[in-house]
């Protein structure tokens, strides 16, 4: 039994605590709660963002999904975009962290190395790539050049069938150090035992990464691949600055899309309605690689 | 008497020729000094120079009898008596723009007037013209203090004068008197001044002068010249148009030309589009395919740089500054940035219509007004008075030349002098010329344009005219039906 002061006392804690979360609250609230419950409001209506609203009830749902040759293309470039970028940055950043492991003066420098991209904004990586990539003036094409393979020089952001694949190769470079660093923190929290005893039982390398890195390595890999998704969900800066989605939507992938729908196409209406579909999509697809690791990890 | 009356009237007709023959060849004389260039001399040997853009201003241009003549600079004014800039009010405010390559040059006349008006402040907020398009009106619509705010000729004009963001300037007397009268076209609605355009832009093709010269080529008067000349110059090895297609805007600057003399008056270009943007009319019919057709057949010709469809803005500059290409084709805003590259490329820059029929043209050249001032009504009386004055500082004729020649842009303002900048003076034969505004513009749904764009660009770069439009009609279809 607890005495009728310390239930008081209690009490008068917890409204304490309640008036303390109140201030952050209020900031989420306001600035995150708010615009997605409007957002919601918006997606049921016609609205140029100027003149009044008109209710459409979920026409701009049904037509999206049914209608939107668009809106498709942009998602397949999206989930296109998101494979190669979750593979590619995934397995360099894991490659490279078990390289970088130990703290030795080398390796951090090497970490700082890697690390240096993330730190710059995202428009300045693409203006920058979009140089290296230019047919006439840039120093990828000056280099195949240089070494009798100029004839062979791709249109990097030119030709439609590869563009995608530029920039995702842009987004790896960029965002690879940042994981690199997850990674090194993740693999350093496996006891050395394991390595240890299985050294003794004589395990090669690549049996140690396998029977040991890769599994214990999974909760960090399940961060390191959610967080790369959403990264892709949302590359809209570094597409925005290279190529604006072109040529012909080749490299259009939802973010820019909404953004094109709603201020150049001013359909505020019909852009809350696609940014709906891409925050279900993206939850889905976390979810989806959440169980699929953890599945797996059950099964080791 | 009236034999005397008729010689008399003669005697004084013949003097009048005389003084005004006089004037004619004693005007460029005065001034030929300070353009210091070759171009530029007593007679009127090369079309396009001209003593400026003021009242008495002459131009040498080809007259009715098909030889060079100076004649009057049109400034299409009717009320030529500038005033001198309204006094302001203590206080600060905020000027919004998205030019940020006339920042210094602006900074210098905003610091002028500070220094004329002290207790007064103006900072400029510099947006890049994507997002200025996109957000201003928001932000402008939350924020008082942004009191002098440009817009952009077309769909911003239109999304302000909805959302009642523009002041009626109207009755200002800087307005009627110190703006030349039909420039101020593209601010007015409904008969009522609510920008008033301060640069005035040629969006017409600027070509290398020492390159033609050399090699002794013309510009090309029509269509067929205009394919002919791509295939010399190509085979030269000179890229014949710098034509950016992969920088969307810039590279659209080819639609207005392409699109100018598509159909037989300007009223007959605006019922297409109107009826594209509504949905009667499709990409695939005749006029908007007649248009497509021409980049595909430029692109036969070879008259874009290989690799076009990524060639970017800047690529397309840096040729045209180091002599790789003959043609700049986007406009007179191109100027600046490409002395900037290459500062010998001054004063052998020249301007041509890009005429795309064989038929006689209906107009020979593009103009256009982006850059055009408004007042936002939610700033305070104060604040609204203190942009009036700095509105109509930089429409009084010393700041507006301080402001051309510092930016090489020529400007909507009368009794402008462009002798201090060759280029200006060498692209000034243009306003001469049957203008249009630049009709890209008349696209006004987002919706619709970015498409129209997108395939014209597409088409350049060599994609089959037929799938690109087919696709093109499909995307708008789907745009129109949300």
């Amino acid at each position: 039994m607890t005495s009728p002061a310390r239930n008081s006392r209690n009490k008068k804690e917890k409204r304490i605590l309640l008036w303390m979360a109140l201030p952050a609250f209020a900031v989420y609230a306001s600035l995150y709660l708010y615009p997605a419950l409007s957002n919601l409001l918006y997606a049921t209506q016609k609205w140029d963002g100027i003149t009044k609203p008109e209710f459409t009830g979920l026409r701009n749902i049904t037509y999206l999904l049914t209608q939107d040759d668009l809106f498709r293309k942009a998602l397949g470039n999206n989930l296109r975009f998101m494979l190669v970028v979750v593979i590619f940055q995934t397995a360099f950043a894991l490659l490279f962290a078990t390289f970088l492991l130990k703290n030795s003066k080398t390796n951090i420098f090497l970490r700082i190395v890697f690390f240096f991209p993330t730190i710059l904004s995202s428009v300045s990586v693409g203006i920058i790539w979009t140089f290296l990539y230019d047919p006439s003036y840039g120093s990828i094409t000056a280099f195949l050049k240089a070494i009798g393979l100029g004839s062979h020089a791709p249109l990097w952001l030119g030709n439609e069938s590869i563009t995608l694949y530029s920039i995702a190769l842009t987004q790896v470079w960029f965002h690879t150090g940042q994981m690199i660093v997850i990674y090194v923190a993740g693999l350093q929290q496996i006891p050395k035992e394991l390595y240890e005893a299985a050294e003794v039982d004589g395990a090669s390398r690549w049996q140690q990464f396998k029977g040991i890195t890769w599994p214990m390595a999974l909760p960090t890999t399940a961060v390191v691949v959610a967080y790369t998704t959403i990264q892709t969900f949302r590359a809209f800066d570094l597409i925005f600055a290279m190529t604006g989605g072109g040529p012909s939507y080749a490299s259009e992938i939802l973010v820019t899309q909404i953004y094109n729908t709603a201020f150049i196409s001013q359909k505020f209406g019909y852009a809350s309605a696609q940014s709906i579909v891409l925050v279900v999509l993206v939850l889905f697809i976390t979810w989806l690689q959440r169980k699929t690791l953890r599945v797996n990890d059950g099964a080791k | 008497m009236k034999t005397k009356g008729l010689s008399t009237f003669a005697s004084l007709r013949a003097g009048v020729v005389a003084l005004v023959a006089t004037a004619l060849v004693i005007t460029p004389l005065a001034v030929a000094h300070a353009a210091d260039a070759p171009t530029f001399g007593k007679a009127c040997t090369t079309e396009g120079v001209s003593t400026g853009q003021k009242t008495t201003s002459l131009i040498c241009q080809t007259g009715a009898n098909g030889k060079l003549t100076w004649q009057r600079v049109r400034l299409g004014s009717t009320n030529a008596q500038p005033v001198a800039n309204l006094t302001p009010p203590k206080g600060s405010i905020e000027f919004h723009h998205w030019r940020s390559e006339d920042k210094v040059v602006l900074q210098g006349i905003i610091d002028d007037f500070q220094a004329k008006y002290p207790g007064t402040k103006i900072t400029q907020v510099i947006t890049d013209s994507t997002n200025y398009q996109n957000l201003e009106l928001s932000k402008v619509s939350v924020n008082p203090k942004a009191a002098l705010v440009t817009i952009f000729r077309g769909q911003q004009f239109t999304d302000f004068s909805k959302a009642n963001m523009m002041v009626d300037l109207s009755n200002e007397r800087f307005v009627k008197q110190n703006v030349i009268q039909s420039a101020l076209t593209p601010g007015i609605l409904n008969g009522k001044v609510y920008a008033v355009p301060y640069q005035s832009l040629f969006n017409n093709p600027i070509y290398n002068t020492e390159m033609f010269a050399k090699n002794g080529w013309k510009t090309p008067s029509n269509w067929t010249e205009l394919l002919g000349f791509c295939k010399t110059a190509k085979a030269k090895g000179i890229i014949p148009f710098a034509w950016p297609a992969a920088t969307k805007g810039n590279a659209g600057q080819i639609m207005n030309a392409m699109m100018m003399n598509s159909d037989s008056s300007i009223a007959a270009i605006t019922q297409h589009v109107n009826d594209i943007q509504a949905g009667k009319e499709l990409v695939t019919d005749a006029w908007f395919k007649g248009i497509a057709t021409k980049y595909a057949q430029m692109n036969t010709a070879g008259c874009f740089p290989d690799n076009v469809v990524a060639y970017s803005d800047v690529a397309a500059q840096a040729d045209f500054a180091a002599g790789k290409a003959a043609i700049y084709p986007t406009g007179t805003f191109g100027m600046g940035p490409i002395k900037a590259l290459n500062p010998a490329m001054a004063g052998k820059m020249g301007i041509f219509g890009m005429i795309v029929v064989d038929s006689k043209p209906v107009f020979e050249g593009i103009t256009n007004n982006t850059f055009m001032f408004s007042i936002n009504p939610k700033a305070s009386s104060t604040d609204q008075k203190l942009a009036r004055s700095f509105m109509s500082y930089l429409l009084t004729s010393q700041v507006a030349q301080k402001y051309a020649v510092g930016t090489s842009q020529h400007v909507s303002v009368i009794n402008v002098d462009y002798a201090e900048n060759v280029d200006l003076l060498n692209t000034s034969v243009i306003m001469g010329k049957k203008l249009v505004l630049a009709p890209r513009f008349l696209f006004t749904n987002g919706a619709v344009a970015t498409p129209v764009e997108l395939a014209l660009m597409a088409i350049g770069s060599g994609k089959d005219v037929a799938t690109v439009l087919a696709d093109t009609a499909k995307q708008i279809k789907t745009a129109l039906g949300v």
